[in-house]
């Protein structure tokens, strides 16, 4: 167990730049899951961390010893990979002790450290198995327990559940936080899941090209992102944006002015008459017939009926489509228009470099 | 099926099996008429032995005026070592070269394959020489080394397609392991290495078995002839005497035949499989 | 070749990369180095050198090659060999090529039993050694055996038959078919996997458009797999401008009767080596090796810059 302390890393392939500066600081038993479009440097990143990959530029710690010169087995890392890679012509138990032959670690020891994560995760009745018998959620068990056995001070996760189908996932998904809460070890996780960066993170790091974009608590992401990046990712179906200027000032309060709302104020700080804004909600906490500062019209032009919810999509007086999520059974007929409210805490005003201006 | 396809189906039969036939005809007619007496390989070649004309005479004679088991152990020696050698420096070299980001693996790379296109025979020449002033002519060690150098660029070419198709996260996970570089590949990709024994195979050792040039060039005594030489040379004295010269062909082509037809599944898998695409 | 498949390199201290790289290399690069390439090399500088009969080399720059192609005693074989390694060469890719062609897409027919059968036995001669192969044709189509001339005249066509390999006339073309019996079953294979490649899908959708096997088979298949055939021709070509075996198993290093059947394989043979008429020359030998040697990478070159690249290969 040990904290993690990534500085100024750099990482070029030629004359692209895959990783630009990233900086990241993670504490000792702290889960933390980096997210991201496709591409990004997520995947890069953590093989940086384990090893295989070398820096162009930039530190790695892990528990306060650099480890940049490091091979991937000095630095007390173990990797959970996406295709699991178990070892094809070697059984179960095998796989899980092969590693450990090679930094010696006696036999006995071997044995009680496979004994204990096979009972952790169940793997007992696998032991004797190849991994061409086993099936997927039981293939990605023993990559975990391959993991655990090296008892590491940081675990790397890339993408370990995206290629179990819908079920199995959920159901390792709570495995996996539950070996967290037992192991108490430092974890850092790559995924595709928004479900699962907000149900398994503490923290989550947003990356975008190569750079990171935001960090911090579940919640926090959701409800105060730092810019337009983060507020477009994190949440499902995406936030609907409007495009705004600042209308007037007036009394410290700045008047957010749109054609495709209705005006509102909010405090003016630093903004000037004439600056660009956009304005994000969130179709879930778009509501019909509430109060609040935020109000919009729309002509529905499709409602699609996911049981729990259903999503609304309007046709704003610009021609543009927004979404907002209705509760119940009582849903809104295509071409009838709708009058949709937010309310203050859950409008989001971004300045024209697309960072957060407090409301 | 329509009557149609039905005829067109028992055409394409027809070419397939006359084809067949031109193919296995002729080595079944020489291995059919070496266990004949001499009258009846003239006066019916085509009928196969029957009691009364049913002969080993010329196997009798093979035995007893050549050194066929020598040749044939010669042989076995030369080709097997080959093999385990072609295969091990092969693999290792095919994994540096598609593992191993170092400066001039591109270059070495193009040198190594130059021996896919250019034929070792043309340094015939210096190879002799140097095998004579090693003190190694008309002796195995020369063809086995020659053979090595012969087979290399093939089957690095080979295990190098063969190598890249082992997942990547494989070694990864070794590596995150704490598994030594040369452990990975002796213990990680080697044994899944297997199914490409059967691909180098039909493209170095087959040649190796079936060569004539280099046991002409640089053995001289029946000691270390191989079956090939052997046979070619047993012929040549003997061409008058068809009971033995039947006798010799079928007694080179019988064991590759019947390690061929075991092993021809995996044979053609290997030459039909993604390595030569 | 491709991109290395890791980066764990680029942080491994120096020594240990090298350790690795000479041990996973050097094993690998040395036997080659010195017994492929440095007898190459050291052949073409031979070629430069002459030897009296006392076996005292001396350098005499390009005359060899001055003699091989200009002194009637030498040219005249030569270029005798050479037209004949053109017309062995031009035998198998107008015969050997296009039956492997037609096989393989007899066999790629969909629905086609026994595939696996014709496949085996049709690949057998393959596997066989040009020897044996020479020598039980040379017994076949012997007139003292009788089998090819009883063929024939089972067929009605007994007049046709004459000792083929002993005519001057015949007797390259008899070996040149001999050896494409042997290796059809190369161009076969290589073509049959490249049409085993090629997505059912793309023939299903040439079958609702109503084309039949047949038209199928020269508008889509054959242009998919045309970069496997070039291939094919070229492996043909390196062969056979190296081939030896068979005719002088069959026929003596004289390539009888009376040099007909003479390819740069036994002529370079006789120079080396000597024979009934003359001794042999290693410094000529090596003349003719690496004059050998331009051939084929002549042909490689005019196959790289002329046909490789005009050829398009498609995905899938
Ligand atoms: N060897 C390489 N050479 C050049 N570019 C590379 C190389 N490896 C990765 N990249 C580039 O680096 C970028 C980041 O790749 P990475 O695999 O880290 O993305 P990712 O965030 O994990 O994406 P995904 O979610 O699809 O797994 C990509 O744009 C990729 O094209
Ligand atoms: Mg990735």
């Amino acid at each position: 167990m040990a904290n993690l302390r990534i500085e100024h890393l750099n990482k070029r392939y030629g004359a692209t730049t895959v990783l630009n500066d990233v900086n990241l600081s993670i504490g000792d038993g702290e889960f933390v899951v980096l997210v991201g479009p496709s591409g990004c440097g997520k995947s890069t990143l953590l093989r940086m961390i384990a090893g295989l990959d070398g820096a162009s530029g930039g530190d790695i710690h892990i528990a306060d010893k650099l480890v940049n010169t490091l091979a991937p087995a000095e630095r007390g890392i173990a990797m959970v990979f996406q295709s699991y890679a178990l070892y094809p012509h070697m059984n179960v138990r095998k796989n899980m002790t092969f590693g450990l032959k090679f930094t010696g670690v006696p036999p006995t020891e071997r044995e009680r450290r496979v004994a204990k994560a096979a009972r952790m995760l169940r793997l007992e009745e696998l032991l004797e198995r190849y991994p061409r018998d086993l099936s997927g959620g039981q293939r990605q068990r023993v990559a975990i327990g391959r993991a655990i056995v090296r008892e590491p001070a940081v675990f790397l996760f890339d993408e370990p559940l995206s290629n179990l189908d819908a079920a199995l996932r959920v159901s390792t998904r709570v495995e996996i936080a539950n070996l967290h809460r037992l192991l108490k070890s430092t974890i850092v996780y790559v995924t595709h899941d928004q479900v699962e960066a907000m149900t398994l993170a503490d923290r989550i790091v947003v990356m975008n090209k190569g750079c990171i974009e935001q960090v911090g608590k579940p919640l926090d992401l959701y409800y105060e992102p730092a810019n337009l990046f983060v507020a477009g990712f994190i949440g499902s179906p995406a936030m609907n944006f409007f495009e705004a200027e600042v209308g007037g000032i007036e009394g410290g309060r700045a008047r957010v002015a749109g054609t495709a709302f209705r005006n509102f104020d909010m405090p003016a700080a630093s903004l000037k008459v004439g600056d660009a804004l956009t304005v994000g909600v969130r179709p879930e906490h778009l509501v019909r017939g509430g109060a609040g500062p935020f109000l919009a019209e729309g002509i529905v032009e499709l409602v699609e009926r996911l049981g729990e919810a259903s999503f609304a999509y309007l046709r704003r007086v610009d021609g543009r489509i927004f979404v907002a999520e209705v509760r119940g059974r009582q849903t809104p007929a295509p071409g009838e228009t709708v009058t949709l409210v937010a309310a203050s805490p859950d409008v989001h005003v971004f300045d024209a470099l697309g960072l957060r201006v407090a409301t | 099926m329509t009557t149609d396809q039905r005829a067109r189906s028992i055409g394409v039969h027809l070419v397939l099996i006359a084809y067949s036939l031109l193919a296995v005809g002729p080595i079944l007619l020489v291995v059919m008429n070496s266990f004949k007496v001499r009258s009846a390989i003239f006066g019916s070649p085509l009928a196969p032995p029957d009691a009364s004309t049913f002969s080993l005479v010329g196997y009798e004679k093979v035995f007893r005026s050549s050194h066929i088991l020598t040749y044939y152990s010669n042989s076995l020696i030369v080709t097997l070592v080959s093999m385990a050698l072609v295969l091990l420096f092969g693999a290792m070299a095919a994994w540096a070269l598609t593992e191993y980001r170092f400066r001039g693996s591109t270059a070495l790379a193009l040198f190594l394959s130059i021996g896919i296109m250019v034929p070792i025979r043309l340094g015939s020449v210096a190879i002799l020489n140097m095998m004579r002033s090693a003190g190694l002519n008309d002796t195995l060690t020369a063809l086995v080394l020659v053979y090595v150098a012969q087979g290399l660029p093939m089957s690095i070419f080979i295990l190098s397609e063969f190598i890249q198709q082992i997942p990547k996260d494989l070694r990864d996970a070794a590596r995150c392991d704490g598994v030594p570089e040369t452990r990975i590949f002796f213990e990680v990709v080697a044994p899944l290495l297997r199914p490409a024994i059967a691909t180098v195979a039909v493209f170095t050792i087959v040649p190796i078995w079936n060569d004539l040039w280099f046991p002409l060039i640089l053995t001289s005594s029946d000691s270390t002839h191989t079956v090939t030489l052997g046979v070619q040379q047993f012929l040549g004295q003997y061409i008058t005497d068809w009971n033995s010269v039947l006798a010799a062909l079928s007694m080179a082509i019988l064991p590759v035949v019947v390690i061929y037809v075991i092993l021809s599944r995996q044979l053609i898998a290997g030459l039909t499989s993604g390595a030569v695409k | 070749m491709p991109e290395p498949l890791s980066n764990i390199t680029v942080q491994m201290p120096r020594a240990k990369l090298a350790g690795l790289l000479l041990f996973f290399l050097g094993p690998a690069v040395a036997i080659y180095s010195l017994f492929s390439i440095y007898p190459l090399v050291a052949t073409m500088a031979l070629s430069t050198y002459t030897s009296d009969p006392s076996g005292a080399r001396s350098f005499v720059g390009l005359a060899n090659f001055e003699t091989l192609l200009g002194d009637a005693l030498w040219s005249k074989p030569f270029w005798n060999a050479l037209g004949n390694n053109l017309i062995f060469f031009a035998v198998h890719m107008c015969v050997q090529n296009p039956i492997g062609i037609a096989l393989a897409g007899l066999l790629s027919l969909p629905g086609v039993r026994l595939k696996g059968f014709y496949r085996t036995v049709m690949f057998l001669p393959t596997m066989l050694s040009v020897v044996i192969v020479g020598f039980s044709w040379n017994l076949i189509l012997s007139p003292l055996w009788g089998v090819a001339a009883g063929a024939l005249k089972a067929v009605g066509l007994g007049s046709l038959f004459a000792p083929w390999l002993g005519l001057e006339s015949s007797a390259l073309v008899t070996l040149s078919l001999m050896s494409v019996w042997q290796f059809v079953g190369i161009p076969m294979m290589l073509i049959y996997a490249a049409l085993l490649n090629i997505p059912e899908e793309l023939i299903d959708a040439a079958r609702v458009d109503g084309l039949g096997q047949f038209r199928i088979f020269f508008h889509i298949k054959l242009p998919l797999v045309l970069p496997t055939i070039s291939l094919v021709s070229v492996l043909t070509f390196v062969a056979n401008f190296n081939a030896f075996d068979l005719i002088y198993s069959v026929k003596g290093a004289l390539a009888g009767p009376n040099f007909t059947t003479d390819i740069l394989g036994t002529f370079f043979y006789r120079t080396f080596f000597g024979n009934q008429l003359q001794l042999g020359n290693p410094t000529m030998g090596a003349a003719v090796a690496t004059v050998m040697f331009f051939i084929i990478l002549l042909g490689l070159c005019l196959y790289l810059f002329l046909v490789q690249r005009r050829i398009r290969r498609y995905a899938f």
